[in-house]
């Protein structure tokens, strides 16, 4: 799961990188960029830190 | 028909005299052109080596000067300038080069000067981290900001420079460093994207120059700052070699490359050259490049370390860890709200030229974010929890210079305050989600103070940049003034938001590899006993307070302690 989530930030961050040269429209890099923002946060937040907190310290 | 002839007669005459004036008036137009012409010296170069009269200057003689100058109306003349020739005497290209000089003297003072402040900011954080953690592990703490300067600075001589600045210049403020011009740039997606520098490495070559120089030791403190975050986030269970290895690598890489991509010429910095978006990638002083970078590495480091035993109960309930001494915490604060003034106005490189009297305008909006930070935390907390809260007005005030870093260069005064006012209320809310839904232990609020509201700054340059400033007509190589998107501008705003991509997408998965690495090869985290007993001796070797008792834990606390780890924690590891 770590691996996951490491891979979303990855790809959150190059969506908007990509859609610099796909698309010439500000609305539509300013979409992709949050978008890739989103990813990021879901990948961090969302999986990596879930798979720490599966064996967290004051579970056992 | 005689009426008729009449006007006709009138109405030719009128034509007549009209064509006649018209031309009385261009032939007099014609004779004032010519005769200013004639009257107008022609252009002659002056002759720069040709040695001045400086009689007129009226310079004090030997014997004035040897009575003494209390009014200061001696000191400083013609006679202090330097003479290339002294057969010749002053001559007019000695002038000029001594003006020259002079400005580039200023922009070298004034830079060296705020990055001496900025050095200070360390025994700010020291104490202020400090102070939060618990007695116990005082020492550790202590030792953990007293040696990052150490490590980040080697590292950064070492290689950290190089990447970062190594392919930046010129620098017109400080006289050029145009030794720092090679930058390694990839083709990608049809464009050219810096990537890293490659010139000054262990400041040697023709990077051994005086503008050099300055740029170094600016941006080494600087540096040093986003390392010294991370202890904060890692603090009272963070093994000692841990802590020294992830700091060389911090300094060796992780913060230089983020640098580059902004100030060092790279391609965040080319966003706007290469696609149109506003100036490209604008953080005047560094809510992204230092703070958030510091703030994201502490949220991946303080996820792979884990949370301090006893700091979370079974059912994820936190408890309150206070500090041990709130009063170095808060006087910590002022240090580093001092040492702000150079991290700021200082960023300008320089106060003569290029734009660069805007300091004062820029210390004021340093000021006064700080100020509006404090009382945004001061008021949500007063509100939501009954009682002024003294570390989170401290980390109010905090988080205000953090987010007023970014912007600081190209906000008004009105904006700053609104700036600093949300990164106040932000700091506190962030800190709550951080503890209470992630349940990432953060001992000083790392990760809030410095990237949440470090990625605000960032956003808030896309928001409120008033496009007044203007350092030497251009930023990023794109000509004309910031502006964020309240001010004409959207595309600034969306080269802002690629910024905050990167910096969460890359730089924190690139800390977080890097710490899972060290985390397999030499363990991050301390033993539990060595936890339960405080860093302090069995990692420093020595108490931090010998002479001090220090009181037993919350008697429920250690119960619970004790309980996770006859749970098997750490023990069962410790055991294999």
């Amino acid at each position: 799961m770590r691996i996951v989530g490491i891979l979303l930030a990855l790809a959150g961050w190059l969506i908007p990188l990509v859609g610099l040269t796909v698309t010439q429209s500000l609305t539509a890099r300013f979409v992709l960029v949050v978008l890739g923002i989103g990813i990021s946060l879901i990948g961090i937040l969302g999986v990596l830190n879930k798979a720490h907190l599966k064996n967290a310290i004051w579970k056992g | 028909m005689k009426k008729r002839f009449g006007r006709m007669k009138i109405c030719s005459c009128a034509v007549v005299a009209l064509l006649l004036l018209c031309g009385l008036g261009a032939w007099a137009q014609g004779q004032a052109g010519s005769a200013a012409a004639t009257t107008t010296p022609a252009t002659t170069t002056p002759a720069m080596d040709v040695p001045l009269d400086v009689k007129a200057a009226n310079p004090p003689s030997t014997e004035d000067l040897a009575k003494g100058d209390p009014e200061g109306t001696k000191t400083g003349t013609v006679n202090d300038i330097v003479v290339s020739d002294t057969k010749k005497g002053l001559t007019l290209a000695d002038v000029v080069n001594q003006v020259g000089q002079n400005r580039i003297g200023i922009n070298f003072t004034w830079t060296l000067i705020c990055g001496f402040l900025v050095m200070f900011m360390q025994a700010g954080f020291a104490i202020v981290e400090t102070g939060l953690c618990r007695a116990k592990n005082a020492n550790h703490t202590m030792m953990m900001n007293f040696m990052v300067y150490g490590f980040g600075l080697f590292a950064f001589w070492v290689c950290g420079f190089a990447i970062q600045m190594g392919g930046g210049a010129p620098y017109s403020t400080l006289g050029g460093a145009s030794s720092l011009n090679s930058e390694h740039v990839i083709s990608f997606l049809g464009k050219n994207w810096g990537v890293f520098g490659t010139h000054g490495f262990f400041l040697s070559g023709a990077t051994y120059d005086v503008g050099v120089m300055v740029m170094f030791l600016f941006q080494m403190v600087f540096m040093d700052t986003a390392l010294t975050i991370v202890t904060g986030s890692c603090a009272e269970r963070w093994k000692y070699i841990a802590f020294a290895v992830s700091s060389v690598f911090m300094g060796a890489l992780t913060y230089p490359l983020f640098a580059n991509w902004a100030w060092g010429g790279g391609w965040l910095s080319q966003l706007g050259s290469n696609f149109g978006l506003g100036h490209g990638y604008a953080d005047f002083a560094g809510s992204g490049v230092v703070h958030s970078v510091g703030g994201v590495t502490a949220l991946a480091l303080a996820m792979i370390i884990g949370p301090r035993i006893g700091k979370y109960n079974r059912n994820g309930t936190p408890n309150a860890m206070p500090g041990h001494d709130i009063v170095i915490v808060l006087t910590g604060c002022f240090i580093l709200a001092f040492g702000w003034f150079g991290f700021n106005p200082g960023s300008t490189l320089g106060a003569s030229g290029n734009g660069a009297l805007r300091i004062s305008s820029i210390a004021v909006n340093t000021m006064l974010a700080g100020c509006t930070g404090s009382f945004g935390a001061i008021l949500y907390m007063w509100m939501r929890y009954g009682k002024p809260d003294a570390s989170m007005s401290g980390n109010g005030l905090l988080a205000g210079l953090v987010a007023i870093t970014a912007p600081s260069g190209f906000v008004n005064s009105v904006s700053s305050a609104i700036i600093g006012l949300i990164a106040g209320v932000l700091v506190c809310v962030s800190v709550e989600l951080v503890e209470r839904k992630l349940k990432i232990d953060d001992p000083v609020g790392a990760i809030s103070v410095h990237g949440a509201n470090g990625i605000w700054g960032v956003i808030s340059v896309g928001l409120f940049a008033d496009g007044a400033s203007n350092y030497g007509g251009s930023w990023n190589g794109v000509n004309g003034s910031v502006r964020g998107l309240f001010y004409g501008d959207p595309g600034q705003l969306v080269a802002q938001l690629i910024g905050v991509g990167t910096l969460i997408g890359f730089v924190f998965s690139l800390s977080y590899v890097a710490g899972w690495i060290m985390d397999v090869i030499i363990g991050q985290r301390v033993s539990a006993a060595d936890e339960l007993e405080g860093l302090d001796i069995p990692e420093m070797g020595a108490l931090c307070y010998p002479e001090f008792v220090l009181k037993p834990e919350m008697v429920a606390r250690a119960v619970e302690a004790t309980s996770q780890i006859k749970s098997g924690f750490r023990i069962a590891q410790e055991t294999a």
